[in-house]
């Protein structure tokens, strides 16, 4: 190189300084702004609550809104509300992203003819609707969901204020059925409530109470109490559960009787009669004898053997309750259904028990009769304005009832939709209403229960409350209308309803809550029961349909939330689409495998989906889920992922008849379908590959049995010798399995000389598999959503999954070696689901932190296996070595790309958002470790046990999980793995990992022959 | 003692105006020389292919790693596979360059630059890798351990730490060794060229002038580079085979890794010398100095190591159904009948059986044959890291976290892309220095001649 002068070299110094200066710059530092005035009760940095109510569906669950600055970021149960006592399901995680739903409506607007929409403000818009109202009311019509009692008070006055022609409160999932079943029995016009909390045997007729009945948390809740193993050596509670279809409430039946569709009815009646037989019971003797044991047996399809079983069980147990059949039962005879198992809890001498009436009658509600007779009307013209709330009639309907086209013949629509959906999109007026998180309310969910919706946030865009807006019309109308209406504006209304109570108290309790008063009742000793029936199928198709409710949409409005879309069905493991399913032995007939699109024709219409064979329905129906198939809205239709208009998956009120039961409630089983294949193949998002464990222990199981001897010391003890024999104990669950091979104590597994391990315990026993933890974690940890796309490339970013397998599993190498995924291993009438809710174990000698070449995965002090986002550079290297597979990996830039619209407001902001290319998973809820913490300090003192809850510990119905400090002798968590020691195992313990979760095996209650 | 005639003085004052060019001072050199069109549109091809891979990753940098084919389990794809072939073809050059040369195995001599320079590069190639497949790449210097304020240590625990530190020893002393090696060479080239190429190889050159002096240290300075570089040929693929066997994957976690890896990275690595120097030699008619001899002995190297990679494929598969372990059994099982069935059967046909028609004397020196069996060998080679990487990750422990990967386009593109990054850097140096050591085959030529004098001047010794 030739010279270099002084010059020279320092250009080229400034130079590489300069580039190294510009190479270090990343993205402009965000700043904080503080407040200017700052409110009141806000403290930045700490949480303000707020109890509301939950609106995701009509159980009311009481809730804990967790705000930061004055935006509700998590939702928690109340623990005070004696629905929920703290707990939350997925769908009322979920149902915080409707307030910063990208759906949302953001003002009034009208519909051109074009069908664009222009804005209009609140006073044209009310102006307008007042001025239709004062012309035409009584040719106006109120069409709208099941709302709490103020806003229902409200909307009765202002209908009879303005001269409405008529007002219809509609809910599908309605109870008629049962109310009207409870007339007839007991003479009682109201719906029973059932607590199983001291129940020995619940018979689940199809209610699917665990997963879409009336109230899952509450229920799941009740029975993980009656199945305590610690409060029940014996194991508690029997579930036996009845239906064609394996749902969650089957997954986690003793015994599972898979009773052909709409059999439940006479089903029922048949075991009223053979227990009263056993029993020498008298009681309803007359409508019982009448019952025909062989025909309901052969009607149900299923041996006289597995009949006699399950009636000698019931007769031989004490606390015994029966469950009425729920929506995918529904026939046209539900109330005769209905009607017979209350005669059976009668028989069986629930009454008073495990199943009690209100001192009051059910508020009246529509039936689906009440709707179709209004569509009657719009179709002879005499609708002239229909105002629609908290209702999608168009999309839910049956499509044969023939609303939308009804719909065509009435001037005005108004919606008052939220979110748009399909009504909105073909309504003249857009009167959007607040979002639940925004407005006052109340629910009374049952008499003695009121509990309080109270707004956590301003409105965020230009909304009105429901109840403002039907009094702002009401004085708009003018002519004294307003004069039968309540002076003030929606929430003194609410207040004034409340005048009765401490209003602040119930605000900050969430409500008042006293016990239900009941009413003793008895078998009416007139002769006029409702009869079951088989059930009538429209259609002479080989298939019966069974539209059954989908764990998260409810009748469709879950399908918006972009959780409820991404966390997979608890059942199929299938998420972001429909499926159809059909047995194994069908698929295999038809040639149909998993994906492959099938169409389904009915009388009423058809529709494609694709397949999902599976072992756990019968060989007659096809099972459809219900709420999907929407056209409108960023993850309810294809919109978001650029297809709008497209529907996501297929609705399957489609393909349903406008058929009712004696109640005029919706019968949702009442047609029969022709499936053929469609010649094409359309891949779902499956997050299991298989169901099958393949003996490898993830998922145990120990039986009642072997528990009583000593657990599964004994049971790994007599598997391992009678292994050159062949099959172990009938009773046992398995026999490959191994017990612990090292011994080790997961206390040590943290630094000397500091008092916390943290670690979890999780019951698997108790474990529904609901996947609340899962919607839970979600949200507390700014998960991100991937959509459909993604999904099918299981690239979820889950933090906690529930692993779904059925028994031990076939540890054949050949099994499950196709190119597609093989969930085949359900049997009909086998109850051998194992849920495995499955966590980063945070091992103490983790195979992750050995490979990390950079070190940002590490082991705290504290036992944790933390993650150092900003370290990482990405080589997966920990998620290849990692045997449990609870890695996440950041493909795309999701922290900036994934939430859209304003659902960025709800991140958490103690949870880092993570950039791209770096890996994530669980934390044990570091940032909950950490807030507790400084208090902790403050007090000088360590943070004792139950100071640090989970998000998947507090959200979970069943407690299943308990996190908490092993180092500590008394804590839940070092507690209840020492009482379960029976049954307590580590997942993959062979592999010496060192796991701080332990398990304790699922409890096998009743023997293994299956029902046929 | 008389002093020497003056005519003599006068000869020795005088210095030729130039060096005697041999023979193959001119075959060799005149690859540098002259327009071939076979060069020149495989050196636009591959330009081509690299600026098509660049604007891919590019692209896949912008948006995330997410454009790849990764589904979860496997969290690794074409990109590891990809570097563990490049790494492993770069053994064979260091293996002839170095270790033949200790053992003093001459026929490595007509190759052995091909072979090095396709180790470099290869290196080279390869060392890209760890930076494409990372989440990050803008901050893969962390895997460095350099100083900094917060007194971060990097994972010392971690193969792919060792893989660091590995492959930039390996790149270091291969560089060195090369270059080294070279200059004879280029002072051959310098003495021919003319203007500014003149300077440039002056320059690259150091005063290069075959005095006695200069060749014994050049000769001591190739003993030692060889001696550090053999370690490396079985070191350097030991540790990259670490980054399998040292994690806990079933079909992964095995001692034969090391070996494995070493036997296989050599038996590719001669199988991609042959791919290359086949063309070259007939391209630019340097028939005379690779011989059928060379092919031969090539031809028994990818034979022995065929072997050892067969037996280490059985090795695999009986430790696992010795092993009574059931993850690992299902994991083999399904490797040979799962969805991955025909990676696997083509590795083992490829890698496997179709070398043990070398056993056939006439076919170890049929060029053409050699040429086509190499290629399906560096293809077999490749599937191979393909079948251990993704069925392994495919079907791990939990069952119900199993998954499929499919390469996906961008990731063909950028394997393509690798391909072509090296095919430009080796025809670039094809025309810039002499793709066969010319020093080393004159040293055999020189000792061929003196052996056939002695020979001639009367009667064996």
């Amino acid at each position: 190189m030739s010279e270099l002068d002084r010059r020279d070299f320092l250009k080229i110094v400034g130079l590489s300084a300069g580039a190294a200066a510009a190479a270090g710059c990343s993205d402009p530092a965000d700043k904080l702004i503080p407040y200017v005035i700052q409110p009141e009760e806000i403290t930045p940095g700490i949480a303000v609550m707020y109890a509301s109510t939950c609106q995701e569906c009509s159980a009311a669950c009481g809730l804990h809104v967790k705000t930061r600055e004055g935006r509700p970021i998590k939702l928690e149960g109340n623990p005070e509300h004696p629905i929920n006592q703290g707990r939350l399901c997925a769908r009322g995680q979920a149902g915080i992203g409707r307030t910063y739903h990208p759906d949302r409506i953001e003002g009034p607007a009208q519909r051109s003819g074009d069908g664009s929409l222009q804005a209009l403000t609140w006073d044209d818009a009310k102006n307008k609707l007042a001025a239709k109202l004062g012309s035409a009311a009584s040719k106006t019509w109120i069409l709208g969901g099941t709302v709490g009692p103020s806003l229902d008070g409200l909307l009765d006055g202002f209908a009879k204020a303005a001269g409405i022609g008529g007002r219809l409160s509609y809910d599908s999932f309605g109870q008629q059925a049962l109310i009207a079943a409870s007339q007839s029995v007991f003479g009682v016009a109201a719906a029973p409530i059932f607590d199983v909390s001291d129940a020995d045997l619940v018979i689940d007729f199809g209610s699917d109470f665990l997963d879409t009945g009336v109230s899952p948390t509450e229920h799941a809740g009740q029975l993980a109490k009656s199945r305590d193993m610690n409060a029940h050596a014996d194991g508690g509670a029997r579930l036996i559960s009845i239906g064609p279809r394996q749902n969650l409430t089957a997954s986690n039946a003793d015994i599972w009787v898979p009773a052909a569709a709409g059999s439940e009815g006479l089903l029922a009646l048949a075991l009223a009669k053979a227990v009263a037989k056993k029993t020498g019971s008298n009681i309803a003797s007359s409508a019982i004898s009448g019952a025909d044991i062989g025909k309901a047996v052969s009607a149900a399809g299923i041996e006289r053997a597995s009949f006699d079983r399950v009636a000698e069980k019931i007769a031989s147990a004490h606390h015994a309750v029966a469950l009425p059949p729920g929506i995918a039962a529904a026939t046209t005879a539900g109330a005769g259904a209905a009607a017979a198992v209350l005669l059976l809890n009668a028989v069986i001498g629930a009454l008073g028990h495990q199943l009690k009436y209100p001192a009051s009658d059910a508020r009246p509600v529509s039936s689906l009769k009440d709707v179709l007779a209004l569509i009657g009307e719009m179709k002879a013209g005499n609708v002239d304005c229909l105002l629609i709330h908290d209702l999608n009639p168009v999309y839910s309907l049956p499509a044969s009832a023939g609303f939308k086209e009804a719909l065509a013949k009435v001037d005005l629509v108004v919606s008052f939709a939220s979110l748009i959906d399909e009504t909105s999109e073909v309504s003249n007026l857009l009167l959007p209403d607040h979002t639940s998180m925004e407005r006052w309310g109340d629910a009374n969910p049952r008499p003695g229960v009121r509990s309080i919706v109270q707004p956590t946030i301003r409105p965020l865009f230009d909304t009105q409350a429901l109840g403002d807006t039907l009094l702002s019309v009401a004085r708009a109308m003018g002519g004294g209308v307003a004069d039968g209406l309540p002076a003030g504006s929606w929430k003194s209304v609410v207040e004034a309803n409340w005048s009765d109570t401490n209003w602040r108290q119930a605000l900050a309790r969430g409500g008042v809550f006293e016990a239900t008063p009941t009413r003793d009742v008895s078998v009416s000793s007139d002769a006029a029961y409702l009869r079951p029936s088989a059930p009538r199928l429209q259609g002479g198709g080989a298939f019966t349909v069974i539209a059954f409710p989908h764990s998260y949409y409810g009748d469709g409005r879950g399908a918006a939330l972009p959780w409820m879309q991404e966390i997979p069905d608890p059942v199929t493991k299938l998420s972001w689409n429909s499926w159809a399913e059909i047995s194994l032995k069908k698929a295999k007939e038809m040639g149909v495998v998993f994906g492959d699109v099938i169409k389904i024709e009915t009388e009423s219409g058809s529709i494609e989906i694709s397949a999902f064979p599976r072992g756990g329905v019968r060989d007659d129906v096809v099972a459809i889920p219900i709420g999907q198939g929407h056209t409108v809205g960023h993850y309810a239709s294809m919109a978001g992922d650029d297809q709008p208009g497209v529907a996501r998956g297929a609705n399957v009120a489609a393909i349903l008849p406008a058929a009712h039961d004696e109640a005029g409630g919706q019968a949702f089983l009442s047609t029969s379908a022709k499936v053929s294949k469609a010649g094409r193949f359309r891949r779902l998002a499956l997050s299991q590959w298989t169901d099958n464990q393949r003996k490898r222990g993830l998922a145990q199981e120990v039986s009642i049995h072997d528990l009583t001897k000593g657990g599964m010391a004994h049971f790994a003890a007599v598997a391992n010798a009678s292994e050159d024999s062949g099959h172990g104990e009938a009773a046992a669950g398995g026999h490959h399995f191994e017990g612990p091979p090292f011994e080790f104590d997961p206390k040590n597994d943290a630094e000397p000389g500091q008092p916390y391990r943290w670690g979890m315990t999780i019951d698997n026993d108790k474990c529904t598999g609901c996947s609340a933890c899962i919607a839970a974690c979600y949200i507390e940890n700014n998960g991100v959503i991937v959509g459909e796309l993604e999904a099918i490339r299981h690239r979820e970013m889950n933090w906690i999954r529930i692993e779904r397998y059925v028994g031990e599993g076939n540890d054949d190498v050949r099994e499950d070696s196709e190119r597609r995924p093989t969930p085949d291993g359900e049997i009909l009438g086998h109850a051998e689901v194992r849920h495995l809710p499955m966590l980063c174990q945070h091992c103490g000698a983790a195979p992750c932190e050995a490979v990390c070449p950079v070190i940002a995965t590490y082991h705290s002090p504290e036992g944790i296996n933390g993650m150092t986002y900003n370290r990482c550079v990405g080589t997966r290297y920990c998620a290849n070595n990692c045997v449990y597979k609870v890695r996440r990996f950041n493909y795309f830039d999701y922290g900036r790309l994934n939430w859209p619209g304003l659902l960025g407001l709800m991140l958490n902001p103690d949870v880092t958002v993570r950039n791209q290319g770096v890996m994530e998973k669980c934390s044990f809820c570091s940032q909950r470790i950490e807030a507790a913490r400084q208090p902790a300090k403050d007090e000088g003192r360590e943070i004792g046990d139950g100071e640090v809850v989970t998000a998947c510990q507090q959200a979970c119905p069943s407690d299943a999980i308990t996190f908490g400090n092993y180092r500590e002798e008394s804590s839940s968590v070092s507690t209840l793995a020492r009482q379960g020691e029976d049954r307590a195992y580590h997942a993959l313990q062979e592999l010496n990992t060192r796991p701080a979760v332990t398990y304790l095996a699922q409890v096998r209650r009743e023997k293994n022959e299956g029902v046929h | 003692m008389a002093p020497p005639p003056a005519s003599a003085v006068a000869d020795a004052m005088n210095a030729p105006a130039r060096p005697r060019d041999s023979q193959t001072n001119v075959d060799i050199m005149a690859v540098t020389k002259g327009f071939h069109w076979p060069w020149l549109l495989a050196f636009l091809f591959a330009v081509a292919g690299v600026l098509m891979a660049l604007g891919a990753l590019i692209y896949e940098t912008y948006y995330g790693l997410g454009v790849a084919g990764y589904q979860a389990p496997v969290f690794w794809g074409v990109y590891i596979i990809t570097f563990v072939f490049w790494i492993g073809i770069g053994h064979a050059g260091t293996l002839i360059s170095a270790i033949l040369f200790l053992f003093r195995a001459k026929w490595r001599n007509a190759i052995n630059r091909g072979a090095e320079t396709m180790t470099v590069f290869a290196v080279l190639t390869a060392a890209l890798f760890p930076l494409i497949h990372i989440g990050r790449l803008w901050k893969f210097y962390f895997l460095l351990p350099y100083p900094n304020q917060r007194y971060l240590w990097v994972n010392f625990k971690s193969p792919l730490l060792w893989d660091v530190f590995a492959i930039n020893t390996y790149l270091t002393i291969s560089v060195l060794f090369f270059i080294v090696g070279l200059i004879p060479d280029i002072a051959v080239a310098r003495d021919r060229a003319v203007g500014w190429k003149k300077a440039i190889y002056t320059i690259v050159a150091a005063g290069w002038q075959g005095t006695g002096k200069q060749w014994k240290a050049h000769n001591r300075a190739v003993l030692h580079l060889s001696g550090i570089a053999t370690p490396l040929v079985l070191s350097v693929h030991s540790i990259v085979s670490w980054d399998f066997a040292m994690s806990i994957v079933p079909g992964w976690h095995a001692t034969i890794f090391a070996p494995y890896f070493v036997a296989g990275a050599i038996f590719g690595g001669f199988a991609m010398v042959l791919v290359v120097m086949i063309p070259v030699r007939r391209i630019f008619r340097l028939e005379r100095y690779i011989t059928d001899y060379h092919f031969e002995n090539m031809a028994r190297f990818i034979l022995f190591t065929s072997l050892i990679c067969g037996y280490a494929y059985g090795a695999e598969y009986f430790i696992a159904w010795y092993s009574g372990v059931e993850p690992e059994q299902t994991s083999f099982w399904q490797r040979a009948f799962g969805p991955y069935w025909f990676s696997t059967w083509c590795m083992i046909i490829f890698n496997v059986v179709m070398p043990q028609l070398l056993w056939i004397k006439k076919l170890r020196t049929n060029i053409p044959f050699l040429f086509v069996l190499s290629f399906f060998i560096n293809l077999g080679m490749w599937f191979e890291r393909y079948v251990i990487i993704i069925t392994s990750l495919s079907r791990e422990y939990v069952p119900a976290a199993w998954g499929l990967y499919i390469p996906s386009t961008v990731e063909l593109i950028v394997l393509s892309g690798s391909f072509c990054w090296f095919s430009m850097f080796f025809l670039l140096f094809l025309k810039i220095f002499p793709i066969i050591a010319i020093s080393e085959v004159k040293e055999l030529e020189i000792h061929a001649r003196d052996h056939a004098q002695a020979q001639a001047q009367g009667g064996a010794h």
